[in-house]
């Protein structure tokens, strides 16, 4: 058996083995995010100097910095808002104009081809920003913030190049047609800016502002934290909401007017459409069921479309052409939908559609399938749910729901910067206004006011499908009661989501963790698998491990610190007592960004000798250098320097987290997980460096298929 | 014709409660109450004192209402006075406008007895004395829970708010507007057109009456943006609609199934070219594999199988 091993690995030693992308994998070019203080002689010192005053300015500051995100992502969703309805508004018209035009005198072909050609002129634009410019900037930006909430730093995630290519991405591809939604990105940029405030400002605020960025309505990764955090998250959510409203009250004309609700609006239901009885509950539930089965099978379609795109549509020209395929063919299938639809109906009197078609429908009378299609996907939820009954027949509804779902499962993972709440919210109107309707039309003896309304149908259909999706409970009932602006459904809306969320997790994960997967990101879960318990820190850790000496040759740090094959970050620091035959000791840690300082800045123990005078180090001057340290390479070291010695005593972390190598997994991943560490150091009895523990350690055991298994590290 | 009856009847005892108290009585039947309706003396030659009608169910009333109260609290004469002219005013009204209610003609043959509705309640509402120093505003009004007057008005007055008729009449209730009367002769022109040609193939009428209903179509959606619209004219035009597409089939046909369809499936094809050629052509994406360093006794999943098993 031993044999056997051997020989199989011994070929894969050889050479690096090559592999089609695929789930099981960890990428490398992940790095964890420092959250751990470094209470290091010159962080003492600094603190004893900071005066009682000094707190509280600090409190204050956290306060301050708090509105002031709030009122920036405000303005920006505000922005968002603005160009998309001006946008979309000036495209259908246009499309309006000539549909009308060629109805009447033949020629709606080339209606079409004008609606394909606009959609793919806006998806042009959107998709070469993102996919030329700024890669990480497509999708919804949820999973990249959900790792980074997770401590993994995600390359440029948070860079203000990275917030304008979103902003006009999403502007780009919502006003381009294609089936996305908003609100994704609006999240995203709340974070980038949440993070843009908060830098160069002190260590420890910063750690609160990373955690800052589950703007808008996640809260779920900031309850773990500290009630003070959230109550602070909570105030800048709120002030964003209040900026948003304000400046989208005067853009409509009504100043002062703030009751105008926020991000995701879809209007509030009138009273008498709102009330349900004890025996809908369990249709709720069974339309739970079914959000969850549908959002498994939306998962797993998307998985394979993300994995064929990985593998084979990875370059940006390809990635470019694929969305404006895709633009085309939305066109293409929302006016062939619309073109052979017989559904006329008559505007009702409060109707909000805003681009109606008649087509070859009577006059007065409107084709209904161009309410859902020709429509920003956020009109056409709130039509969903707000029309009154009868204003689509069953047909109708289930052409719409069955083109939409793959559309949308299409459209996510495109290098657009696009979400994925209001497409999978319009499919869930749609299949649930569908069974209104039918439960409706199979019931007639029923008392006519409960059955009669599809509206409330749609909107816990809307839950179901989302929830099937996505599978953030907590974070989904609160932005579901919060949209609606009606509690009377917070209870069937969490047992939906609930239900979904049980339903969709038999089959397939959520939407944003099989993204998160798919872009090999070591993330740790709220706990260690299942069955780990006999995996102990001596298999898990990282090992032989570089260590460095307490005082240590430049040369030595500045070769490793070089080597590109280990880029290590962290390493510990041991001491050797002199004249003895004892192994070194550990005393502390030093990182990476530190040592990088320091030889930036030359101290050197020769050169504080000679003079004297040369300045301290402070604290100042490390976080000064955050977030962008320099590469090693940037750095010149003479050869002269190369001999010299450097005393990190006073500048690594004195006191690093240990564990002896007999500690189970599931120990060492709470200590992780809970003090958001970034490297663990395993140390035998004597106190000896016998390994390291990273995230990556971590992160590559996951409970499978066939039991546990792991992951393999891979270069991407 | 029962509920018809019933709410006019109801009307009836509303309006001349007030004056059965002195106690003249005229018998008269649910049945003749319709026919009577149409008798309603105009306005300039009411006799307030002699009321003319009075329910069936007479003896139950007649006990009620004769018995009076002491002169201070009851209601004078002049306001008495004005609750009948409102009274007369109001069935005349009403009268008016059933008769219109299909089709929808209640702005056109009505807005002048609203009129004469509304300047008798803004006697009756108004803040100045009349003779004998009294206002009839309190007592008629809002001297009771039921408030009957105020509400029969603001019954009419929702109504003539839902309807719309005060865009297509005029300030004072004095004519209808150009714009109606202008639209109503376009709807007449439009309408002889399809008298004309309804007999025999109902391409002809298409054809021949297509500018005077595109004319219409297109004054309709002028108004429609001004918001001069009322009732009379959405209905007309809905009509006329429904005439043209359903009765005549004049609109559109769907003829261009084959370039769309053609069109369409062009663009749905393009993708599958286009990932079948990107999965031939594009080379796939490899990953390097990359072996951390471990401790030398566990290393590989194998050994987790073995230490399983």
């Amino acid at each position: 058996m031993e044999d056997d091993i051997t020989s199989e690995e011994d070929p894969i030693r050889g050479r690096p083995k090559e592999i089609p992308h695929n789930e099981k994998l960890l990428s490398l070019k992940y790095e964890s995010l420092d959250y751990d203080n470094i209470e290091n002689q010159l962080f003492l010192e600094e603190e004893r100097r900071m005066s009682h005053m000094g707190f509280r300015c600090l409190e204050i500051s956290r306060w301050v910095i708090c509105g002031l995100i709030g009122i920036l992502t405000g303005l920006i969703a505000c922005f968002i808002d603005i160009m998309v309805e001006k946008l979309a508004g000036c495209k259908y018209q246009v499309i309006k104009e000539n549909i009308e035009k060629f109805t009447e005198v033949g020629g709606l072909s080339i209606s079409l081809i004008l609606w394909a050609v606009l959609n793919c002129a806006f998806v042009l634009v959107g998709g070469v920003m993102v996919a030329f410019f700024e890669p990480i900037a497509a999708g919804s930006g949820i999973p990249q913030i959900k790792c980074y909430l997770n401590g993994v730093k995600i390359p440029r995630v948070v860079r203000l190049k990275t917030l304008v290519v979103k902003v006009f991405g999403v502007i780009c591809s919502v006003a381009g047609g294609l089936a996305v939604g908003k609100e994704g990105p609006m999240i995203h940029s709340g974070a980038v800016v949440a993070a843009g405030v908060s830098q160069g400002r002190s260590t420890s605020l910063k750690r609160d502002l990373k955690v800052r960025k589950n703007k808008q309505n996640e809260y779920e990764g900031a309850s773990f934290w500290n009630q003070m955090l959230t109550w602070r998250i909570f105030f800048a959510s709120m002030i964003s909401t209040f900026t948003l409203n304000f400046f989208l009250s005067i853009y409509h004309g009504k100043p002062g007017d703030l009751s105008n609700p926020g991000l995701i609006n879809f209007g509030r239901f009138e009273s008498d459409s709102v009330a349900y009885y004890y025996y809908e509950i369990p249709l709720f539930m069974c339309m739970g069921a079914l959000g969850g089965l549908l959002g498994a099978l939306f998962n797993a379609l998307n998985y394979w479309l993300t994995i064929f795109r990985i593998r084979y549509v990875h370059r940006p020209c390809l990635q470019v052409m694929e969305a404006l395929l895709v633009a085309a063919v939305t066109a293409a299938v929302s006016f062939t939908m619309i073109y052979f639809s017989n559904d006329c109906q008559p505007l009702g009197p409060e109707h909000n559609e805003e681009y109606p078609l008649q087509l070859f429908c009577a006059d007065g009378e409107y084709n209904s399938m161009a309410t859902a299609f020709f429509n920003t996907p956020e009109r056409s939820v709130r039509s969903l749910f707000h029309n009154q009954p009868g204003s689509y027949n069953p047909l109708t509804l289930g052409l719409f729901t069955l083109t939409y779902f793959f559309l949308a499962c299409w459209t996510y993972g495109l290098a657009v910067s696009a979400g994925v709440f209001i497409p999978s919210l319009l499919i869930g109107a749609a299949w649930g206004r569908l069974c209104g309707i039918l439960l409706a039309s199979f019931t007639p003896t029923s008392p006519v006011g409960i059955w009669a309304d599809p509206g409330k149908y749609a909107l816990i259909g809307a839950a179901a499908q989302l929830g099937g999706i996505v599978r953030m409970t907590l974070s989904l009932t609160v932005i579901m009661v919060e949209a609606t602006g009606n509690v009377t459904y917070g209870l069937p809306i969490m047992l939906v989501l609930m239900i979904a969320k049980i339903v969709g997790d038999y089959f397939e994960e959520g939407l944003y963790d099989i993204h998160i997967k798919l872009q090999s990101v070591p993330f740790l879960h709220w706990e260690a698998p299942a069955t780990s318990h006999w995996l102990t820190a001596r298999e898990v850790m990282s090992s032989p491990v570089t260590c460095f000496n307490r005082i240590e040759k430049v040369g030595t740090i500045v070769d490793v610190l070089s080597n590109t094959s280990t880029n290590h970050n962290g390493f510990p620091v041991v001491v050797q007592v002199l004249d003895s035959d004892e192994p070194a000791k550990l005393c502390g840690l030093i990182l990476r960004s530190q040592l990088i300082v320091l030889l930036k800045h030359k101290v050197f123990v020769e050169l504080a000798r000679s003079r004297l005078s040369q300045r301290k180090l402070q604290l100042k001057d490390f976080r000064d250098a955050y977030p962008r340290f320099p590469p090693i390479q940037s750095i010149h070291v003479s050869q002269d320097e190369r001999e010299c010695m450097m005393d990190l005593t006073e500048f690594m972390n004195p006191t690093p987290y240990t564990v002896p190598q007999d500690t189970s997994l599931p120990r060492v991943f709470k200590l992780f997980r809970a003090l958001g560490l970034r490297h663990l150091v395993v140390a035998d009895d004597v106190n000896r460096v016998i390994g390291l523990v990273t995230r990556k350690d971590l992160a590559r055991y996951h409970l499978g298929k066939h039991g546990l298994e792991e992951l393999q590290l891979a270069q991407t | 014709m029962f509920p018809y009856n019933l709410y006019l009847f109801f009307v009836f005892v509303a309006i001349y409660v007030p004056s059965l108290k002195c106690g003249d009585v005229v018998h008269l039947s649910d049945s003749e109450s319709a026919d009577k309706l149409e008798a309603v003396p105009s306005l300039s030659n009411a006799a307030v004192s002699s009321p003319v009608f009075k329910p069936a169910v007479d003896t139950v009333f007649s006990f009620s209402v004769l018995s009076s109260f002491p002169e201070d609290l009851e209601v004078s004469d002049y306001c008495s006075d004005l609750l009948h002219i409102f009274g007369q005013r109001y069935v005349a009204y009403v009268n008016c406008l059933v008769p219109a209610a299909r089709p929808v003609k209640v702005c056109q043959s009505c807005y002048s007895t609203y009129g004469s509705v509304v300047e008798i309640y803004k006697n009756i509402s108004s803040d100045q004395m009349g003779p004998g120093n009294e206002t009839c505003r309190d007592s008629l009004l809002r001297s009771d829970r039921l408030m009957l007057v105020y509400q029969l008005y603001s019954n009419l007055e929702s109504l003539w708010e839902d309807s719309n008729c005060a865009q297509c009449v005029t300030g004072h209730f004095e004519s209808l507007t150009n714009d109606t009367l202008y639209f109503m002769s376009t709807l007449n022109q439009t309408l002889t057109c399809f008298e004309k040609y309804q007999q025999g193939n109902h391409t002809e009428l298409c054809k021949n009456c297509k500018s005077a209903y595109g004319t219409l179509n297109v004054l309709y959606s002028q108004m429609e943006k001004n918001s001069t619209l009322c009732i009379d004219i959405e209905d007309a035009m809905n009509m006329t609609r429904r005439l043209w597409s359903k009765n005549f089939n004049c609109s559109f046909p769907r003829e261009e199934n084959v370039p769309v369809i053609a069109v369409s499936s062009f663009m749905l094809f393009l993708p599958i070219i286009f990932y079948l050629s990107s999965f031939l052509h594009s080379e796939q994406k490899k990953r390097k594999l990359i072996h951390p360093r471990r401790a030398k006794s566990n290393t590989s999943l194998m050994n987790i199988q073995d230490k399983l098993s």
